[in-house]
């Protein structure tokens, strides 16, 4: 009888083991799935980005080797770089700094208070719950020479209506337009989060101090929410280096390259023309620009309120 | 005097910002407009130029749109949505927990990762992806889609529940512990339910972004699995017209949105701001 007993009691000490391993190491049980899945899909891709930008891979001819710097070396001497860089940064910085100053202002106007102001924030976020094709789609129509609403304005006011996606000074300020249209009310919903935080009695100290509300404004409140403000900045400045079908879908990029940013021109040039392994180079010194962005943002914006 | 004359000044200023706002919204509400007007305007007059502002209202956009297998398309929408928020939350979660939760193997680099990854542009992901889905035949399929998915859904979803398990204290924990309850139980029962209320905003938001998501299925996607994202891109003619059916497609992607907006709009609100501010 002892003896019939003993394997059981073992097996549900073993269990029991069992369990309170899982009950240790539960926070590692819990995260690991999670980083193995990450690691699958985004550090294993960035890695063979890396090592591909070192390669002449490409679908046209099957096999490949590594070339070494080349593919470096020739976006190096590409004349189409130059403008693809420009491009990048103009795309960046015209909508960082337009949608974060134009979401400030928003921001402060919803702090007015009335009846109606909850419905009137939440339509503000309808923009940013609208999927980019959409954007891009509707913004098109808006900017089309024939039957967009834009030009039928500016006609009834007898003002001249330019080719606005044909022409090469004016494709990059369209694309900015149709995305600031879900940028500054993105900008506007964070800040609000960050200026409801923002103590009254500081401001109402401000005001008795003989401060201008300018002054209390951006010696007070700006400098309370800086925190705030820095991620809405980053953030921004991450979706801006993405910005694809804005782009994609109003101008394709152009004419010719006029509104080519890196991320469409990585999607050329390795989906369409099928050369990934120069896709691939562009890939790494995209990151790079992104990084050397980031870092500048750390180092020249206040985080600190 | 002095008071009545600051009054008035107050209220102008107060007339002044809801003018402001207004006008705004105006702005914001032109786009829409043109998407709803346009979709139920008749084809000639969807496209006519000058715009035609008031045309006979009509269903055809639609009945074109069905006629070319969007219905399907909306469906492998639903499909690859309900999918990938699905498993995003399933392997999410958990790791939200976790790295509220403190110390354990590998928090620092989990942490730089989550970071690091945020930053990185999709497309560097996507084009070794390509080839890697090619190899393992993914490509055009659910699995590889909802894979391809998750590398910008799950480290959202990591940073956001965590910091909607860090509100929730961890001496009700403690105390059930106390009383023989284990990690999981406590975690299912006590943590899981408080944080309830954030985890449906941040369900709410991944599968906004993955029903909007547009690059990943245009480059993994195929044709039997292609989402209206991308289905309704086929209706752009060379010239750019045919705006009717191209509209009537917009407005099915937005509405189900919307609705889900204006139900949820407190937990939306809440779930984007704190998503970035605590981040």
């Amino acid at each position: 009888m002892a003896t019939d007993a003993a394997p059981d009691v073992r097996a549900r000490n073993a269990g029991a083991r069992v369990r309170a391993y899982i009950d240790r190491h539960f926070l590692a049980f819990a995260s690991w799935p999670a980083l193995v899945v990450m690691l699958a899909v985004t550090a294993v891709p960035f890695v063979a980005t890396i090592g591909m930008g070192f390669t002449n891979y490409n679908l046209v001819q099957p096999g490949w080797r590594f070339i070494g710097f080349a593919n470096f070396v020739e976006l190096w001497h590409d004349p189409q770089t130059p403008q693809i860089i420009f491009n990048t940064f103009y795309i960046v910085i015209g909508l960082t700094v337009l949608s974060t100053v134009l979401g400030l202002l928003l921001a402060l106007l919803m702090r007015t208070a009335f009846p109606g102001i909850r419905i009137v924030r939440t339509l503000y976020t309808l923009p940013i719950m609208t999927a980019g094709i959409v954007v891009a789609i509707t913004w098109r129509a808006m900017f089309n020479n024939e039957a967009g609403w834009i030009d039928y304005f500016l006609q009834s006011l007898h003002i001249p209506q330019p080719l606005w996606l044909g022409d090469p000074h004016l494709a990059i300020p369209v694309v900015v337009i149709a995305s600031l249209w879900t940028a500054v009310p993105f900008q506007a919903i964070l800040l609000f989060a960050g200026l409801i935080t923002v103590p009254r009695e500081l401001q109402q100290a401000a005001e008795v101090d003989g401060a201008s509300p300018f002054r209390v404004f951006w010696h007070v409140t700006l400098v309370h929410i800086r925190p705030v403000f820095f991620i809405v900045v980053l953030l921004r400045l991450i979706d801006a280096f993405r910005l694809f079908e804005q782009i994609q879908e109003l101008t394709t990029g152009g004419p010719g390259i006029a509104s080519t940013p890196f991320s469409l021109q990585i999607y050329d040039t390795g989906l369409l023309y099928q050369r990934l392994g120069y896709a691939a180079a562009m890939g790494v010194v995209l990151v790079l620009l992104v990084a050397l962005t980031v870092g500048i943002i750390f180092l020249i914006l206040p985080r600190r309120s | 005097m002095r008071m009545r004359m600051r009054r008035r000044r107050r209220k102008g200023i107060l007339a002044l910002r809801i003018l402001l706002l207004l006008i705004g919204l105006v702005l914001i509400g032109i786009p829409f407009l043109w998407i709803v007007l346009t979709a139920f305007k008749e084809p000639v007059a969807a496209d006519a130029s000058p715009p035609m502002f008031i045309s006979p209202l009509t269903l055809s956009n639609f009945d074109s749109l069905f006629q070319d297998g969007y219905a399907k398309s909306l469906l492998n929408s639903v499909i690859i949505t309900t999918l990938s928020t699905g498993f995003t939350l399933i392997f999410g979660i958990p790791a939200g927990y976790a790295f509220a939760r403190g110390r354990f193997r590998g928090r620092n680099f989990f942490g730089a990762f989550l970071l690091f990854s945020r930053m990185v542009p999709p497309v560097i992901y996507i084009i070794p992806l390509f080839l890697f889905f090619h190899e393992l035949n993914l490509i055009g399929t659910f699995t590889g889609l909802t894979l391809a998915y998750l590398t910008g859904l799950l480290p959202f979803t990591v940073w956001m529940s965590a910091s909607y398990f860090q509100g929730v204290p961890v001496e009700l924990e403690d105390a059930a512990r106390v009383d023989g309850c284990g990690r999981l139980r406590s975690f299912i029962s006590i943590s899981l339910p408080l944080a309830l209320p954030g985890i449906v905003s941040v369900g709410l938001l991944i599968g906004i972004a993955a029903w909007g998501e547009y690059f990943i299925p245009l480059i993994l996607g195929g044709f039997s699995t292609e989402p209206a994202t991308v289905g309704i891109v086929n209706f752009v003619g060379i010239d750019g017209s045919s705006w009717g059916p191209m509209a009537a497609g917009a407005l099915c992607l937005i509405v189900p949105v919307f609705l889900a907006t204006l139900v949820a709009q407190r937990s939306l609100i809440d779930g984007l701001t704190s998503g970035a501010l605590k981040g």
